[in-house]
């Protein structure tokens, strides 16, 4: 610790500190327009200065400057308040200065600085800057006349987002951001240089004259897409969400988002909103009342009931909050008495739900959010850990770079991933990541890398057992890599001090199930690595709340039919009433072909979505519900963080929340009273669900609670062969693109502006095979379907091997999948 | 006792020579100063409206009888796509105008704002327009 003097305070601060960190922790305001505490010290700007006696009185930049003992500083001399106004001077003086039309104004570091400063008049004059304004941009708008050259969107795009989009071009009078060859900006769109311009120079183009910031209100909520939980500022005017605010303390993420998160946000406003429940009457949806709505459904629910339950089922998104999911299992389970109701096509949970569960004894990871930077060695499991997690990629980033973290990325493709500094990138045949699993169990018992504490687990001997048949040389082949690299990887991982693997879970990935996840958490207790800070195994669930969704036990139980059970069931009569609330079976499960035909079959359909879905369509009774936005409730992330939702706006049109329509179900249907509301069903859930014993709805606070783990670990063996690949067929994987999470996000314009429909992504070696360029169409032909794509020809992918991502309805992939980790397909022009 | 009536006559009798401030309104028109602050007109210049929709008018206006809703021209410059003033909330205070940072905005000298229906009040941007 260090002692200073700040404006006559004491302050003792840690000796890494900066004078600006002093201060700011004395309660002491210093000006900056340059600094961001999230980047490294920049000391661009001037804005900062300060004066320290021990420096005769000299001037220097607060925000670089460690702190010395002893250091007698002072922020606001008058000398100090003159440098300012000449800064600020300088700064105006070739900029526009076009308040009244700038976005900016209102939330702007530079005309704030310049008010506070009274800077009213300039001693000097000079050209204004004559750049070319980027319109073009559907995302953002670049004008780089209002740039402060404080280079903090290029810091920001190379530091925490590992893009690199931006940097200064020319010198001198000449200099200004931009990107490679002054072209047009295709990034990833993450926003993050948007949110940290301190002036008007980038701005969202979507919310481009909507409004002013005063004029909005603000509700902080946590974001509905991914399961990484990142939190979320709503920008509302005239109750309508216009936009994402940046709030640079909000979170575990410091208030960075992806562009899912950032721009994504139209489709709770969006005019395609369902609006009014529907009825289907002569073969046509038509509008009804929620009366009508209510009773035919009702109607239905009790028949089911009377029935004994068997014959209704229920498939749910893990989008709902944990309060409706926990209402909705008590309507099936208990009012209608049926076991049969699942999410994420059974798949997409297994590997919490019964993977976890089995070998750590809870369905869910031992980690937490905050472990990635804490370790030594990163496993990461799939590249596409940074598609489907985009803001825990930022941590993966922030990890390698500023911890030193060895990152090595197990994959069947490369990926943003593998560009990292020192990153090994593994790239393995596809389906084959069991076998190499297991193959690095077998080395670390065969090396006698196995951890003291692993032989008091049980089930030793059997895993032991069990690995006899996966000898690195012998499963070498299948897994597509040499037998030295699985060694030294099981080698490293085993020797490091502290090691977390990554698995990311989702629809797009069946082969991320059970089996996978328990040769994973088999390699973490062998080493000794479950229960440590920075160690473990963070299961990444796909969605705001499929962790959430696992606690409340939405997944079959006691005989219940899971979610390809279900389906069977429409098909072949059993199941007769379908509840399908949230998700979109159509578009997201594997086998559309078979999904249409249950869902055509089944004899009536209930669906509850925001949106006239593909699924939807096929429904007898259509309920219209709330996006994320207008409802109050929890949904529990990755690491098991239970966080609040605010309600930011009233319901669109006679739309109504999940909580109260199921809420009405299950008491009109269990013959008892209505919840109060969701804080009398979050205590319901603190008495019900052992691991959210103890937390109170009132106690979350902002920050939300991490869910406390505990059980008794054991070895269970995982089986993995290996896939027999097709002679002449290419391997298709399915996956999350960057863009998108689920079929959600479709519905936001930020996404689809820049990944508007699905696309087959291959090598540079098959495209030129198959005589393709970028666009090109290409058909893909498997077993169950064909569909047509545009061909992306990209350097990461491997020979035989093409990536299409899972998010639209038309020409949907999962037309050719049928639930299979690797699906063969022909690929013709 | 007579002395405060004659008084009070000799008040009124030095009346009937004094000029007659009573306007005999509609026949006479009032003279209207300078600074008075009656109904707002929108400044034009080189055929359009000065007005670039900052919003500060709105913003400043105590009685919340401005709406503004900005648009995106041709040019990608900021315009007013909406603006309205409910001139029966308006009272007449002129913070708008002073507010206003490009003088897209000024009061006029019409008081006569009488009308038969509410939503004659809400005075829109073409009527606001200033008139050549
Ligand atoms: S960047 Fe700031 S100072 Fe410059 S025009 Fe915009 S609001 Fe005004
Ligand atoms: S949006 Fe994100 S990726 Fe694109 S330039 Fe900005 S910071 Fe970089
Ligand atoms: S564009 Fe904004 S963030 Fe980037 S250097 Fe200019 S002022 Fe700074
Ligand atoms: S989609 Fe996921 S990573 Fe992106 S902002 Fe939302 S929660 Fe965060
Ligand atoms: S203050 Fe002036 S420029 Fe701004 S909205 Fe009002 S009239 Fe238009
Ligand atoms: S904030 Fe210190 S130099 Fe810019």
């Amino acid at each position: 610790m260090v002692n200073l003097t700040i404006d006559d305070k004491q302050v003792t601060v840690p000796k890494d500190a900066t004078i600006y960190d002093a201060a700011k922790a004395a309660g002491i305001r210093i000006p900056i327009l340059c600094h961001d505490k999230k980047l490294h010290p920049f000391g661009g700007c001037r804005m900062c200065l300060v004066e320290v006696e021990q420096m005769k009185g000299r001037q220097i930049p607060a925000c670089t400057t460690p702190v010395t003992e002893g250091m007698i500083v002072r922020t606001s001399t008058p000398d100090i308040i003159q440098a300012r106004k000449m800064v600020l001077e300088l700064l105006l003086l070739k900029h526009p200065i076009d308040c009244p039309v700038c976005d900016a104004a209102g939330d702007c570091d530079l005309q704030n600085l310049t008010y506070e400063y009274k800077v009213n008049a300039n001693r000097f004059t000079d050209e204004k800057f004559q750049h070319k304004i980027d319109y073009e941009n559907p995302l953002i708008e670049r004008d780089m006349n209002r740039c402060i050259h404080c280079g903090k969107c290029a810091r920001i795009c190379d530091e925490i987002v590992s893009y690199g989009a931006y940097s200064f071009l020319n010198r001198g009078l000449e200099a200004k951001i931009g990107t490679e060859f002054d072209g047009p900006l295709n990034c990833e769109f993450c926003g993050s240089c948007v949110s940290v311009c301190p002036v008007g120079a980038l701005l969202s183009r979507p919310f481009k004259f909507k409004a002013r910031w005063w004029a909005l209100s603000k509700t902080k909520t946590v974001c509905s897409y991914c399961g990484t939980g990142c939190q979320l500022t709503l920008g509302i005017k005239d109750g309508k969400v216009l936009t994402t605010i940046y709030d640079e303390n909000q979170g575990f993420h410091n208030g960075q988002l992806c562009t899912r998160g950032r721009w994504g946000y139209q489709f709770v406003n969006s005019d395609k909103r369902l609006t009014t429940p529907l009825i289907r009457k002569n073969g046509k949806l038509v509008q009804a009342s929620w009366e009508e709505a209510l009773s035919a459904v009702k109607e239905r629910l009790f028949s089911a009931k009377t029935a004994g339950g068997e014959s209704a089922a229920c498939l749910v998104t893990p989008r709902l909050t944990n309060e409706e999911l926990f209402v909705l299992k008590k309507l099936f389970n208990v009012a209608l008495g049926s076991q049969n109701i699942d999410h994420s096509a059974g798949y997409a949970h297994n590997a919490l739900s019964a993977g976890a569960l089995e070998s750590l004894g809870y369905a869910a990871s031992p980690s937490t959010i905050a472990d990635i930077q804490k370790t030594n060695l990163l496993l990461v499991v799939k590249s596409d850990a940074y598609e489907t997690h985009p803001v825990l990629g930022f941590e993966i980033n922030l990890g390698v770079k500023r911890k030193g973290v060895d990152l090595r990325v197990v994959s069947d493709k490369r990926g943003k991933l593998s560009r990292l500094p020192d990153a090994t990138t593994y790239v393995h045949k596809p389906g084959s990541e069991v076998l190499l699993f297991n193959a690095m169990a077998r080395v670390i018992i065969g090396e006698n890398l196995v951890d003291a504490g692993a032989s008091s687990i049980s089930g030793l001997a059997e895993l032991k057992n069990s690995l006899q048949g996966y000898a690195p040389e012998k499963v070498a082949e299948a897994c597509g890599m040499s037998a030295d690299e699985i060694i030294v990887l099981a080698r490293d991982y085993a020797k490091a001090e502290k090691a977390l693997i990554m698995l990311p879970l989702g629809l797009g990935y069946p082969g991320h199930g059970k089996d996978l996840a328990q040769a994973l958490i088999n390699l973490a207790l062998l080493t000794g690595k479950i229960g440590k800070e920075g160690c473990g195994v963070l299961i990444m669930g796909e969605k705001n709340n499929s962790q959430g969704a696992v606690d409340m036990g939405v997944y079959p139980a006691k005989g219940g039919k899971d979610a390809v059970a279900i389906l069977d069931g429409c098909a072949a009569g059993t199941v007769k009433t379908l509840y399908v609330v949230g998700e979109n079976p159509v578009v997201s499960y594997p086998n559309r072909k078979a999904v249409e035909a249950a869902l055509d079959k089944v004899e009536f359909l209930i669906v509850q979505d925001l949106f006239l879905t593909e699924t939807a369509e096929k429904a007898h009774v259509v309920l219209p519900a709330c996006s994320f936005a207008e409802k109050d409730g929890t949904f529990t992330s990755v690491g098991k963080v239970i966080q609040r939702v605010n309600r930011a706006i009233a319901p669109v049109g006679l739309s109504r929340s999940d909580f109260e329509i199921l809420n009405a179900l299950y008491a009109a249907c269990a013959n008892t009273q209505p919840y109060a509301d969701v804080a009398a069903v979050f205590a319901e859930i603190s008495e019900n669900v052992p691991a959210y014993k103890g937390i109170s709805y009132a106690g979350l606070g902002e920050n939300g609670v991490i869910w406390p783990a505990g059980g008794t670990p054991r070895f269970v063996p995982a089986e993995g062969g290996a896939v027999q690949g097709e002679s002449g067929k290419y391997a298709l994987l399915t996956g999350s693109a960057l863009n998108h999470c689920g079929t959600l996000s479709r519905f936001g314009e930020g996404p689809m502006y820049v990944c508007p429909a699905g696309y087959a992504e291959l090598s540079y070696t098959d495209a030129s095979a198959l005589k393709v360029k970028n666009d090109d169409l290409l058909t893909l032909k498997s077993a169950s379907g064909e569909v047509r794509l545009k061909a992306k020809v990209s350097a990461r992918m491997p020979q035989g091997v093409i990536f299409a991502p899972y998010h639209f309805g038309e020409e949907s992939v999962n037309t050719l999948t049928t639930g299979a980790p690797v699906t063969w397909v022909n690929v013709s022009k | 006792m007579i002395m405060p009536l004659l008084q009070g006559l000799k008040i009124t009798f030095s009346h009937m020579f004094k000029k007659t401030i009573t306007l005999q309104y509609p026949h006479e028109r009032p003279n209207i100063p300078p600074g008075f602050r009656g109904l707002h007109a929108l400044n034009v210049s080189h055929d359009k409206a000065k007005c670039v929709a900052c919003y500060l008018c709105p913003t400043v206006c105590p009685a919340k009888c401005i709406t503004v809703e900005a648009g995106e021209d041709a040019n990608h410059d900021k315009y007013a796509a909406k603006y309205e003033i409910d001139m029966l909330r308006c009272i007449f205070c002129g913070y708008c105008v002073e507010a206003c940072p490009v003088d897209a905005i000024r009061m006029t000298d019409t008081f006569e704002l009488a009308n038969m229906k509410r939503a004659d009040f809400v005075f829109t941007k073409e009527t606001l327009l200033e008139k050549k």
